[in-house]
């Protein structure tokens, strides 16, 4: 027996002994997986508003609205995002969001950051003027435009950094004129007692104005949260199938099932 | 011969630590020591003197013990004592599931927000009460991340930042940990067998000591909270999370049913396990959950029973080694009073200082924490002076709780937090140190102030 054979033989003795504590997490619930291409072809023909429902299940205050409130907030929202785009632009004289971040004084970085699938973070705005894009996303997202011809359903040129740039600048753009745009100025009455009252914004609608101003800007045919499913594709094509699922549920289609 | 087996003792003590710290499986760790002790223990006594041994546990009634006795006693009784525990533990884990299958977990934290409402500080405030009140009840990763991956979202949404959402999700859920009757049968067992001691209940320990220490960490796991927050700049990300399952809001009324086990155990000292059982299935039954047929509740039952198991599957085989552990340290304990008897604390006031400043120790699975090295510590500690029970169970459940589980990064909840909000354990040390260090301190003068002193019937 070789020294290598050996140190081989013994490893999983080693690891009994030393083997550093691990903790199981759970399962995860488990989908059928679907080709990228069915996902992008699907998502990608949701009109913007038809995102209403997707959008407010990840808002904390969900339970606060009807679906027709949640309907009419996404649009109101989407025409902030898009006005703000369109006088952004007029006044920076570009619609490059790399142009726009500098025009406004933006510190923009691209690190790495590696995910998981669970929760995977694409990009970040830090109060002042700080926005980070995080590559590892960008990177698989990139391969999968360039290896199962997706491009065909979310555009030519397509540059997956710059959109979720504009999305990004928008959150900045939310605090410059924070006493001023819609998304900050609209308040819902969680409760009151007597003249007590409690009061408060909906995160939610900056979010989806947030897709709008990004779409506005970079021209693209559909809605930037076709990106929640394609980009965690890159981690884990279940998990991107399981979002599919919910992403079509809510807009009131049926998820297909991949061909036998 | 007693000085060299109390240094080869102690030299193994610090390997043991060394091991624990390196983040090694504590259960071969606790077996091997135990082994290493056991044998130690024999050799020493071997060569002592009758009078050296005849006020230790190598004696009973004036006689020695045989060899037989001393290893049944080790790796057969020690073990088998703690089932009782065990029990509660698995029980504990099946109603933490069953509050997440009803929706009732999730649904208190959602209606918590909806108070709150989009101010920081309010919403934290609402959400680590609600948070520790939950974990009075619920036990294990699978509760804890259940309720993460709905409170940390919903923070980060507020423009939290992550590492400020985890600190504070995760310190209220070991506040809620000092109340939790499972923890307290669990670590009560540490210092005591099931039937010693029947007035130190978690009744008698909650109006003497947790509800003030429950307290104490939210007041403080917020205040800190707001202090950090103050300092650190709002950030918006843009990050997908994968689908969950979705629940429908739980009834209003059910929302009271995750603290039926912790009220009964403390107002009327009824059994934890008949509470679980009740709440535990008033809460299927209220919820919708028992709608099925008869064939099919039953596996909806057994299923949550199953998962909740899981839960706490981890943790069980070194939970049954300890045992083994504490009772090989009664016999070690001669050894190392010949060696640390002259500068160990004997005073309760030495302890609580002593322990306060040496709370770091309590990280990384280090000796201060129970659920770590500590347990060695412990056995040193009551060989060489002598404590009131009621007082021991706080001076290791400050370094254990509020140390290991709420802010180091080796706690298995701690570690998922970490990767799914993408926080740096550096960044997450950074404001979880600080926290230990004041709760800490905080926590140490009430014990002293509350459970010192006591009367001789608090001792074995």
């Amino acid at each position: 027996m070789t020294k290598e054979e050996l140190k081989k033989a013994m490893q999983p003795i080693a690891d009994g002994l030393f083997g550093k504590q691990r903790t199981s997490y759970g399962q995860m619930p488990h989908y059928t997986v679907r080709p990228v291409e069915m996902i992008v072809e699907d998502l990608c023909a949701i009109p913007e508003e038809e995102w209403a429902y997707y959008a407010f299940s990840r808002e904390p205050l969900n339970g606060k609205f009807s679906d027709a409130e949640r309907l009419e907030l996404t649009k109101q929202a989407i025409a902030c995002g898009r006005t703000y785009a369109e006088k952004l632009a007029a006044e920076c004289g570009s619609r490059d969001p790399e142009t726009l971040a500098a025009y406004l004084g933006l510190d923009v970085d691209y690190p790495e950051m590696p995910q998981n699938a669970s929760r995977v973070l694409f990009a970040e705005f830090r109060e002042p003027k700080t926005i980070h894009i995080f590559m590892d996303g960008v990177r698989k997202g990139e391969e999968l435009f360039t290896q199962h011809g997706v491009n065909a359903f979310m555009g030519e040129g397509f540059a997956l950094a710059k959109l979720l740039l504009g999305h990004e600048i928008f959150h900045f753009v939310e605090e410059k004129y924070r006493k001023e745009i819609w998304t900050r100025t609209y308040r819902i009455r969680l409760w009151n007692v007597g003249p007590v009252k409690n009061t408060s914004t909906v995160m939610v609608l900056g979010e989806i104005a947030a897709m709008a101003f990004a779409k506005a800007l970079t021209g693209i045919r559909f809605s930037p949260y076709v990106l929640d499913a394609f980009l965690v594709y890159g981690y884990s094509p279940e998990a991107a199938s399981g979002l599919y699922e919910e992403m079509m549920e809510k807009s009131g289609r049926t998820p297909r099932l991949p061909e036998a | 011969m007693e000085f060299v087996v109390g240094i080869l003792l102690l030299l193994s003590f610090f390997g043991l630590a060394y091991y624990c710290v390196k983040g090694h499986n504590l259960m071969i760790g606790f077996l091997l020591i135990t082994i290493a002790w056991t044998v130690l223990s024999l050799l020493g006594a071997n060569f002592a003197t009758p009078e050296f041994l005849s006020t230790t546990a190598f004696y009973s009634n004036g006689e020695p013990v045989k060899i037989m006795v001393i290893l049944n006693k080790i790796f057969q009784s020690a073990p088998e004592g703690w089932g009782t525990t065990l029990v509660n533990v698995c029980w504990g884990a099946w109603f933490g599931r069953v509050l997440m299958e009803t929706g009732i977990a999730s649904t208190l934290i959602r209606k918590t927000v909806e108070l709150g409402g989009d101010k920081p500080i309010i919403t934290i405030a609402l959400l680590n009460i609600v948070t520790a009140i939950i974990f009075t009840a619920m036990t294990g990763a699978g509760p804890v991340i259940a309720i993460g991956v709905i409170v940390l979202p919903i923070m980060m949404s507020l423009g939290v930042p992550k590492a400020i959402a985890m600190f504070s999700f995760m310190e209220s859920v070991a506040a809620g940990i000092y109340l939790n009757p499972v923890n307290f049968a669990q670590y009560r067992a540490f210092f005591i067998g099931v039937d010693e001691m029947p007035d130190f209940t978690l009744g008698w320990y909650a109006g003497r000591w947790g509800y003030a220490a429950v307290v104490i960490s939210v007041v403080l796991a917020t205040v800190l909270s707001a202090i950090f927050l103050k300092k650190s700049k709002t950030s918006h990300a843009w990050a997908a999370q994968t689908r969950g399952a979705e629940q429908k809001d739980a009834p209003i009324y059910t929302l009271l049913l995750p603290i039926v086990p912790v009220v009964l155990k403390i107002w009327l000292d009824f059994s934890v396990i008949g509470g679980f059982v009740i709440a535990g299935f008033a809460a299927l039954f209220l919820c919708g959950k028992m709608k099925g047929t008869f064939k099919e509740n039953c596996q909806l039952v057994n299923k949550l029973y199953y998962d909740g198991v899981v839960d706490t599957a981890p943790l069980v085989g070194f939970l049954l080694t300890l045992p083994m552990f504490n009772q090989v340290a009664s016999y070690a304990s001669p050894f190392f009073k010949v060696i640390l008897g002259p500068v160990m604390p004997k005073s309760e006031l030495v302890v609580c200082i002593l322990f306060a400043v040496l709370l770091g120790l309590g990280l990384f699975r280090g000796p201060m924490t129970l659920v770590g090295c500590g347990a060695a510590t412990l056995g040193v500690l009551r060989g060489v002076a002598s404590f009131s029970i009621p007082f021991l169970y706080c001076v290791f459940a400050i370094p254990t709780i509020t140390v290991n589980i709420g802010s180091c990064i080796t706690q298995s909840w701690v570690a998922w937090g970490l990767a799914y909000t993408k926080v740096d354990s550096k960044d997450y040390l950074k404001l979880s140190i600080p926290f230990a260090y004041i709760t800490g301190i905080i926590l140490y003068i009430l014990t002293f102030v509350c459970v010192g002193g006591l009367g001789a019937e608090w001792f074995i």
